[in-house]
This record gives C-alpha cells, structure tokens and sequence, in this order.
C-alpha cells in the first residue's frame, strides 16, 4: 500500500514563539490505523492539524495523497482529510441533524442526489433516523458526538482524524464509535486516532505512535508498544488493564503470551480454568 | 493561519507607559473621551481628539490590533455619512448642496454624518486605547479598591475576561468548519461560527454561575483580593489630568457651542461632498457584497 501522509522533517512554531512539534517524521499507509499517543502538550493535535492544513508546517514538509499541504486550502484538503474536532459544540451549528450531515457534501458541490443517498447511508449507519429533525445543541453530549462523526463520515474523506472521540461517551456510545472505527478499518479508510483511551488502542490500532516534548519517541505495533514499559514509563502512559493484568499472570498463569485486549485475556484465561 | 479571523478586541501584552498605567486612570480618559466626543459636532475638535488619540495608540504599541479594529469599524462608521447626509438628523428646513441621481444631499446632513464618524472614531480610539493595554484582573482589582460593589465589579471583569476566551472559541470553531469544507474566508467566514459561539458562551454562563453558587458567591462581608496593584504619583497625576481635561472640555464645548455649531457654513466644496458620499457608499455597500459572496463561497 502507497503512503497516504507523509511528512519530513516537520516543525511548527506558533505566532508567540512556542515550538509545538520538532523534527517529525511520519509515514502513514492507506488503510492503516495508526493512534498517536503522549501527554497534553506533547503535540499530538499540533501533528494532526497538519494532515488537512488547518496548520502549515513552519518547517519541512506534509503531503497528502501526495499533495503538497502547504500549498493547498483547507477547503481542498477537505475532500481528503475529515477532522472530528474533541468538542462536537464546535462543529455543531445547523438547525437540524440533517443539515449538519449535509452541510459537508454541499460545500464539496456534490449533486442533490448524491447528498441524499450519503445522508441516508449516514443516518442509517449511526442510526439517526429518529432524531434527524431535531436541534443539534439539544441532543445530549455523547449524541452531539455522534452527530459531529457523522457530519464527517458523509464526506466519505478517504483520512479520518478523530480527536479523543471517546471522551465524555457512556458505554453505549463507546461501543457505537468503536463500531465506527471498524466499519472505517473494514472500508480500508485511514484513520488517525488521538486518545488516551488505550483499551481502544489495544483492539483498534494497526500502530502506536508515542510522542513526548514536541518529537515521536516511539513507532511499533500495540503489542511491542505496550509492553516497551520504558517508553511507557517515559511518555507517563499506561496499559490497559487487560494488558497490565495479562502481563503480571504471564510467567505464574498463563502459559500463552501476553495478551493484549479483554477478550484475548479472557480467552486465554479460560483456558487456564478450564484447559 | 491564513484566513483566520480573530476578534481584536482582548488585552495585548506590552511594556509601554500606558499598559504600565493604573487601570483607572485609563478608565478615566475613555469615559471622558466619550462625554467629550458626544459633547459637540464641531468637525475640527472631533479631528484633532481623534489624531490625539490615535498617536497615543502609536505610543502604547497597539497600533496593529488597532487598525484591526477600526478595519471592522470604518465601512460601519462611513455608513453614517451616507445615511446622514441624504436623510440629517437635524429639524427641517435642511440646505440642499446637490443632487446625486434620485437622492438630494443636505449640508446638515454632511455636517451630521462628518461628525458622527468623527465621533465613533474618537470615541473608540481611547475604549480602545484602554481595553488593549489593560489586563481584566488589573481593573477587576482597581475597581474593587475604589469601593465599587464585589458583585457588579465581578459582572464588569467577567464579561471582559470572555471576550478572549470567546476570540479563542472562534478560531477553534472557524477551523472545524473550514475541515468540514467552508469554503469562506476571512471575517465573511464567522457567520456559520456564530451559533456555536452564542451557543457556548450562554453554556458556559451558566456552568459558572453554578460554579460561583457552589462556591458561596453570594455571602456577604468583606472580600479580599490576592492580586494587589498600586497606585503611584504618575497614575494620580495622569488620572487628575484626565478628569481635569474631561471637566474643561466639556465645559468649553457647551459655553462655547454656538460658536462651535458648524452646520449652516459649507463645510466642503460640493464635488468633494458628492464625492464623499460616493465613495463612503462604494465601500459601504462593497463590503457588504464582499462579505455576502464570501460567505456564499
């Protein structure tokens, strides 16, 4: 597979003389998964903000698709990279869900059919049918969220940036991403995902990106990233407890390797109850 | 970012002789500025307090925010020329100077819109010059120190205090619709921003009223500050100096009006009357066209 983003060598100082990232150098495949993890500050949304030109790079370079991001419009990249912003409340500004799932497909100038049968493929995926007249600032939070996805998802970008989509969500709503996200990895979209959700990290990404003060410190698989407990202890991440739990019964219980996501421990613990 | 547009109106750090200037003093000179510049129509002396203003911007190191400001400010103000002169507020029988297609120009009526634009302009020269070189917490505290009541000088830094963290909210919610393909740039790209604005401040309104119930804002007795900052001799003179200025001025302006009462004298020669009309017209109406197609995209 052809790498969909790449940057070289890239830096971003901001107006005030903050150098949010240095030095980054990142190659990401279509179709590929990739979760970029540090602390607040680390800048991992500075990162993102350059694969659809809401940030130009102060130094080196991003391509998208292979097009120079640097020298191109928000708007244009928009047809490449849809953004799902942490807050739904920033996105969120239309009279109804439907005109919020429309308002993206219409500034691409699509055909009137074409934005019908994109906002009824959205609507039936994320199961809006039933509030699809309603106000969007009236939905509760983690529906907001939903509809903010949604709104993105009937752009049909082939790039996916999901800031932190699971804060704020209940379980119902967690689950309702997660399936999101699968549906995306089944289509073969890209997705870039910022979290501190690492359970979601361990079941969905293909890679772990790790970033610390402004640079990627670490790029592996979450398997090798969650057990590299030095880069973990540095970048003050955690692993997710079915991994913490399957590393410390590893040697004394469990005679298959380390797992990783719940269901693998549960799997690998039954067979210790029940061999 | 290029197309971003940011409200100009929050604190600018600086280092100058205004922004080191106790905040009532400053308070002082831009209600005294307003008495003044509502005070008379006289042209000349709304000129001369206009330019006296904008070198003392040049002084504080404002001047970039500044233009910013009065780049939003000037189609709106140069639309009182317009509107005035083809319909004065002033009693009738009104001189009439030339005829423009189907409109009629009126000498009051320059005369009207000429200092109605002179006067915003003052005006907003020394709100500006205070609001720009002035921290909220530091008039929050000089207010409190001056007696004025906890709760209203609250309402006063609060809504201050909003005004960046609204600017900030507007940029995030310009970028979310610029990534979901808003083609619009620059300040015509605000208007899908506005909902999600309104929408978050009167959230967050809420949310620290609440905050400010739970944490005993309405008991009574005396509140102490930790922020403290001094008055010394130069802010009591600068402040004396303003209120003295406020005081004579005025004073001057109302004895001395009938003489200062420039509206019946021709004021301009009537091409450039003609041509001022037209051309504040052109603007007007271009940047409104301009913003309407932007937002279009």
């Amino acid at each position: 597979m052809s790498n969909i983003i790449e940057c070289i060598n890239l830096s971003h100082v901001y107006p005030e003389g903050f150098t949010a990232i240095k030095g980054i150098n990142l190659k990401v495949k279509e179709g590929e998964v990739v979760a970029i993890l540090g602390q607040n500050g680390s800048g991992k949304t500075t990162l993102v903000k350059h694969f659809n030109g809401l940030l130009k790079p102060t130094n080196g370079t991003v391509s998208i698709n292979g097009i120079d991001t640097a020298k191109q419009t928000v708007f244009n990249l928009s047809r490449y990279a849809g953004y799902v912003f942490q807050n739904p409340n920033h996105q969120l500004f239309a009279t109804s869900v439907l005109a919020e799932l429309e308002f993206g497909p219409k500034n691409q100038g699509l055909a009137n059919d074409e934005i019908e049968a994109r906002v009824k493929e959205t609507a039936d995926f994320f199961q809006l049918h039933s509030i699809i007249n309603e106000h969007p600032l009236r939905l509760s939070f983690p529906l907001r969220k939903i509809v903010a996805m949604a709104s993105i998802f009937a752009m049909q970008p082939s790039i996916f940036i999901l800031d932190e989509p699971t804060t704020g969500q209940d379980h119902g709503g967690a689950e309702k991403i997660r399936k999101f996200l699968r549906k995306l990895q089944d289509d073969e979209k890209t997705v870039i995902l910022v979290t501190h959700d690492m359970p979601l990290v361990a079941e969905i990404a293909d890679r772990v990106i790790a970033m610390w003060s402004s640079e990627i410190i670490s790029t592996a698989n979450p398997r090798e990233f969650f057990f590299d407990l030095k880069t973990m202890e540095k970048t003050k991440l955690q692993q997710p407890q079915a991994t913490a739990l399957s590393h410390r019964l590893q040697k004394r219980v469990l005679n298959e390797g380390i797992t990783l996501t719940v269901q693998e421990t549960i799997k690998a613990l039954e067979k210790v109850v029940n061999p | 970012m290029a197309g971003e547009v940011t409200i100009p109106v929050a604190y600018v750090r600086g280092t100058s002789w205004f922004h080191k200037l106790h905040p009532i003093p400053k308070l002082i000179w831009a209600i005294g500025a307003l008495v003044l510049a509502f005070s008379t129509r006289n042209p000349l002396f709304l000129s001369c307090f206009f330019l006296f203003g904008f070198l003392l911007i040049i002084l504080a190191g404002i001047l970039n925010n500044y233009l910013k400001v009065l780049l939003i400010l000037l189609p709106i103000s140069l639309s009182f020329i317009v509107l005035q002169s083809l319909a004065p507020a002033f009693p009738r029988p009104w001189i009439s100077i030339a005829e423009l297609g189907p409109f009629t120009i009126y000498q009051e009526g320059i005369y009207s819109g000429i200092s109605l634009f002179l006067r915003c302009l003052a005006a907003v020269n020394f709100a500006s010059l205070m609001i720009l070189t002035t921290h909220p917490s530091d008039l929050f505290t000089a207010l409190n120190r001056i007696g004025m009541p906890h709760h209203a000088n609250f309402m006063v830094s609060t809504s201050l205090q909003l005004i960046p963290i609204v600017q900030r909210e507007f940029i995030i919610i310009m970028s979310a619709q610029r990534s979901r393909g808003m083609k619009a740039t620059g300040f015509s790209a605000a208007i899908p921003c506005i909902v999600p604005v309104f929408a978050g401040t009167i959230e967050r309104i809420q949310q620290l009223s609440l905050s400010l119930a739970s944490r005993a804002f309405g008991s009574k007795g005396l509140k102490t500050n930790i922020r403290e900052i001094e008055a010394s001799l130069k802010d009591y003179v600068a402040g004396i100096i303003g209120l003295g200025f406020t005081i004579a001025g005025t004073w001057y302006l109302i004895y001395y009006r009938v003489q200062l009462d420039w509206s019946e004298d021709a004021l301009l020669p009537i091409w450039l009357s003609k041509a001022l009309v037209v051309g504040s017209a052109l603007i007007f109406i271009g940047t409104i066209l301009h913003f309407w197609r932007k937002a279009k995209g």
